[in-house]
Order: structure tokens, then C-alpha cells, then sequence
């Protein structure tokens, strides 16, 4: 039975941004939207993930 | 407190080109059982200089050694071929992943239990309509129920996550909600991809691609419903409304991508097969690595590209200028702005440019007569047609 | 730098861990191409270190002997950590039994 691969169609566009994101002032973990502190995390994460079928040129 | 340094972002490395793609269009065969009127490779006869079975397991080999992850092959209609189920598991028996584009006339219920039993190989069915009526004007009488059955085969083999692969027209936009809904009936996944100007296009592109307004409504639609649909990263020209859309933003031709033709030439992408973006043939020595890796285009293309007019525009962050391809065959400078552009910069300059005839593949390949629906043998070359030149867009 | 539970999980840096069977590794100059034949996931491992991490994870006996092995300094293990967090939530790397 051939497994389902759903290709994941993109990441959140707020990963693109990551690299204009300039960092905030330090706040409480409670004060913190939960995407600005996704960001905050992903700006130092090492990983990135990119779709497969995200390059253009591929039909 | 010391942290590793992340670099730049990943589309200035990609930007700059790989040692290797990541992955690649394949075109295994000019031949194909359809004519679709917007066909970007001019399909339909087959070329005598055919790439034969060991010069393609060559090739995969090749890419083996490269780690190029997958390959998207198609055609002409690549089942057509003989030796395709052959060259197919030798690629996924060689590290090399493979989705193939089809317009389903050859999957049979056997054919679709193989490929649901079979590991790395990810079928995509070519889509134009949301029915017989809007698809069969671009693909052929009776495309529809061919490409319908193929999905229902699919699907029965328990085959999920097949693709859907639509190409966005004028008569088309309207029926997104229907496409998502024929995907979600087979549990597929959609695909919407970009009309350009290339091939057979450059003929029906004047009056097939969508309006403007089209453009904003399918902008807004993927925005509102576009989880889940992928685009192949084809309409990062509409990024430049607002918020980007999912993908990298990046035109990868000969920098992450490339198209390998049946023939064996090398073009930056598969909507640019034309003189101006052959990169080499892989018959040559070295093959398609020394293409890929030292090739003048793609060395060229690889260099950080002026935006010439488009510098000035607040939105080229986003749009990059849009579509080197789209460009070329609407006769516009590849510096400046896409026939498309969302603020209307393209129409302006298609307006205003002084032409000469545009710009025409070489070779055609289609064939001189319609297609026998009966018939699907491989339609074999008698002599290549010279093509008229286009009326101005 | 602090980072809260909720955005990237807690990641076991003594348990063993392994690149999963699936998973290519293709060196770039700026770290990694990573794929997973499987999921069709790809990946950028964006430092050379993170590349030499993954592919000696199976050879050490817990992530932190795996980091310290590709001279990770403790100052930026968390920052590691979390990057084999991620890579864990998709598959990428998998748990595996010590002998």
C-alpha cells in the first residue's frame, strides 16, 4: 500500500522574512506574540526547510 | 554568548547556482497522443536523435553521482516511450526520486497498482479544466475523461497524494474551487502553475493568459485557500501584490533547476527551450556535469542579475522581475519588467515595444495534423516544420 | 538567549540519535542539502558543523558526545539542540536504541 506523501506545499511565509527580522528588546515569555517568538527562535535556527516543488523551473 | 553564525539566507546560495541541481525537468520524448494547444515544448512527433535507453541510464547515473534528489520527468507524453517503465526503476533503483508528468492516457488499473507498490515514484496528471468543456478546448476531445479516469485508477490503486497539475488560463481562474474539489475527490494534491508564452504558448498566450484581475483573483484565492495547493513556485510574479507567496521567490533556471530534452541539449529551464538558453548537450565529453558546472549560460545566469528598470520598483524584492522565459518569448528586454507584472509595468512596455517578429524555437515538433484519438502509437518525425512567425502579443 | 518550550520541543541531547535510513545528505559550501526520499522533505543545514553533526550522530552513543565529537562549545549546544529539534519533528533524525 503506498504510503500517502502529501509533499508539504510550503512553510509559513513568515520564514522568509526571518533574515529582515531585526531583534527586540528582550521581554517576558509572557509578553511575547507566539509568532515573533517563532521568529526570534528561527533567526538562529540552522535548519531551513524548503519544498521540493519550491524552485521554479520544475513543471 | 557565542552562536554559530547563520549566514545568508538560502535563496542568495541558490541564487549563485549549486555544484548540482537540486532537481530537474527531463523531457524523455517529443511524442505525445495529445496536442494541447499551449504545449511549451511543441510537442508531438518524435525526434529521431532520441536519447536511447543506455545514453538516459548514463545519464541517470550521472545524476546519481550528482545527489540530485528528483526529477520531474515529461514529455511529450513520457509513457509513450518503450522503455519508460525501464528507465523509470532504474532511476529509482539509482538514488534518483521521480515524479512523472502525464496526461494519463496510458494508466491502465495495472499500471496504477505498480506505481502504487513502488517506492520514490510520485505521479503528477496534467489538468486544464475543472470540465470537459474548459479543459478539452486546450487539451483535445476527450483529455478530460482520459485525465478523470486516470485519477480514478490512481486513487483505486490507493495511490494518495498524486498530483494535480493545472496550467492557469483566462477560461480557467473561475474554476479554482472546482480543481481544489476534483483533488480533494481523488485525495490528490493540486498543483496550479503559470501559463507562459513558450512553445505552442507564444501562439494562444495573447488570448489565454489571465486578465489582471484574473491574476489578483488567483493571488487572493491561494492567499485564502492556497494551504495544502502547491504552485512549483511558478507564480512568485504575483508576490509583488503583498504578502510572498509560499517558495523560494526565485527564478532556479540553471541555477538550482535545469531541463534536460529528449534530444540530450541542456536549457536553463523548460520554458526556455530556445537557442538563447541552451546550455550544451550531455552527448558531449563530459557530460551533463560539465554542462550543469561550466557551461557559459549557466555560468552567466549564476552572476548576481541587473534589474535594470525593475531597480527603481519597490515590489523587485519580491517579484525579482518575474520570468526570464515570459520575457523573452513576449520580445520584452529580460532586464525590465514580466508581461504580467502586477502593477501593469509589462503591459506598458508590450504596448510600447517596437517589434520585429518574436523570438521561436528552433525546432517544432508538433505535428501537422490533429491528433487520430484512436491512435496511440508513437508518431514518428517526417521533417521538422519551419514556424511561421508570431503575430505581436 | 532563552527560547520557550512551545516553539521548538525539548530535545534529548543525551538519548542516541541516528540521520533516518531515508535521508540524503549532499554537502554544499555552506553546510548541507538534506532529503528525505520518503517525505519528500528537504532541508538546508546551513553550517558545515550541523552537516558533520548529523552524519556522526550514529556513531556516538548520545547527541551531546556526537556535538562535542564535531567541536560544538557548550555556549552553542543549545543553539544545536534546537536545530536537531527541528530536524526531529520532520523526520530527519530518529531516535535510536543503544546497544
Amino acid at each position: 500500500m503506498h504510503e500517502p506523501i502529501t509533499e508539504p506545499a510550503v512553510e509559513d511565509p513568515a520564514v522568509e522574512s526571518v533574515a529582515d527580522l531585526e531583534d527586540g528588546p528582550a521581554e517576558s515569555a509572557a509578553d511575547l506574540e507566539p509568532p515573533v517568538e517563532e521568529s526570534l527562535v528561527e533567526q538562529d535556527l540552522l535548519v531551513e526547510d524548503v519544498s521540493i516543488d519550491g524552485m521554479c523551473g520544475v513543471y | 554568548m557565542s552562536v554559530a553564525v547563520a549566514p545568508a539566507r538560502l535563496v542568495d546560495h541558490f541564487e549563485a547556482g549549486l555544484d548540482a541541481p537540486i532537481c530537474l525537468t527531463w523531457e524523455l520524448t517529443y511524442a505525445c497522443n495529445l496536442a494541447c494547444v499551449h504545449c511549451l515544448s511543441s510537442s508531438g512527433r518524435r525526434d529521431p536523435r532520441e536519447l536511447s535507453t543506455e545514453e538516459c541510464k548514463s545519464i541517470i547515473d550521472e545524476l546519481q553521482r550528482m545527489q540530485v534528489f528528483y526529477v520531474n520527468i515529461g514529455g511529450g507524453e513520457p509513457t509513450v516511450r518503450r522503455d519508460f517503465w525501464e528507465v523509470l526503476d532504474y532511476a529509482t533503483a539509482h538514488d534518483v526520486g521521480v515524479k512523472f508528468s502525464t496526461n494519463g492516457s496510458r494508466i491502465t488499473p495495472a499500471i496504477a497498482e505498480r506505481l502504487a507498490a513502488a517506492d520514490y515514484v510520485d505521479v503528477q496528471i496534467s489538468l486544464d479544466g475543472a470540465s470537459a468543456e474548459v479543459n478539452d478546448r486546450v487539451r483535445g476531445a476527450g483529455s478530460y475523461a482520459t485525465a478523470i479516469r486516470a485519477m480514478e485508477r490512481m486513487h483505486a490503486s490507493g495511490f494518495r497524494g498524486f498530483k494535480v497539475s493545472v496550467v492557469m488560463t483566462r477560461e480557467n481562474v473561475s474554476q479554482l474551487d472546482a480543481f481544489k474539489a476534483i483533488a480533494d475527490r481523488f485525495e490528490a494534491q493540486l498543483r496550479i502553475t503559470r501559463l507562459r508564452p513558450s512553445g505552442r504558448g507564444a501562439d494562444v498566450w495573447a488570448e489565454l493568459h489571465p486578465t489582471q484581475q484574473q491574476q489578483g483573483e488567483l493571488y487572493q484565492w491561494l492567499l485564502a485557500h492556497g494551504e495544502g495547493v502547491l504552485t512549483g513556485d511558478s507564480l512568485f510574479h504575483l508576490s509583488a501584490y503583498g504578502q510572498s507567496l509560499p517558495g523560494l521567490n526565485l527564478c532556479g533556471a540553471g541555477r538550482v533547476v535545469c531541463l534536460i530534452d529528449p534530444v540530450g541539449d541542456v536549457y536553463a529551464c523548460p520554458f526556455a527551450i530556445h537557442d538563447a538558453f541552451l546550455a550544451g548537450n550531455v552527448r558531449a565529453p563530459g557530460g551533463f556535469a560539465k554542462v550543469w558546472r561550466e557551461s557559459e549560460l549557466f555560468t552567466q545566469l549564476r552572476r548576481p542579475q541587473s534589474p535594470g528598470v525593475c531597480g527603481s520598483c519597490t515590489h523587485y524584492d519580491s517579484c525579482r522581475g518575474g520570468c526570464m522565459a515570459a520575457k523573452f518569448f513576449t520580445g520584452l528586454p529580460l532586464d525590465g519588467p514580466d508581461p504580467e507584472c502586477v502593477l501593469g509595468h509589462g503591459e506598458h512596455a508590450l504596448a510600447v515595444r517596437h517589434g520585429s517578429t518574436l523570438p521561436r524555437p528552433q525546432a517544432d515538433h508538433s505535428r501537422r495534423r490533429p491528433p487520430d484519438r484512436a491512435c496511440d502509437e508513437d508518431p514518428v518525425t517526417v521533417f521538422l516544420r519551419v514556424s511561421a512567425p508570431s503575430r505581436a502579443s | 538567549m532563552t527560547v520557550t518550550p512551545h516553539a521548538v520541543e525539548a530535545f534529548d541531547l543525551d538519548a542516541a540519535w541516528a540521520l533516518a535510513p531515508q535521508v540524503a545528505i549532499r554537502p554544499e559550501p555552506f553546510g548541507a542539502l538534506a532529503y528525505h526520499f520518503g517525505t519528500r522533505r528537504l532541508s538546508f543545514l546551513k553550517t558545515p558543523t550541523l552537516r558533520s553533526l548529523v552524519e556522526s550522530l550514529a556513531a556516538y552513543p548520545s547527541g551531546r558526545a556526537a556535538c562535542l565529537a564535531v567541536g560544538i562549545a557548550s555556549e552553542e549546544l543549545p543553539q544545536y539542540a534546537r536545530s536537531l529539534s527541528v530536524l526531529a519533528g520532520t523526520s530527519m533524525i530518529i531516535r535510536r536504541e543503544t546497544p
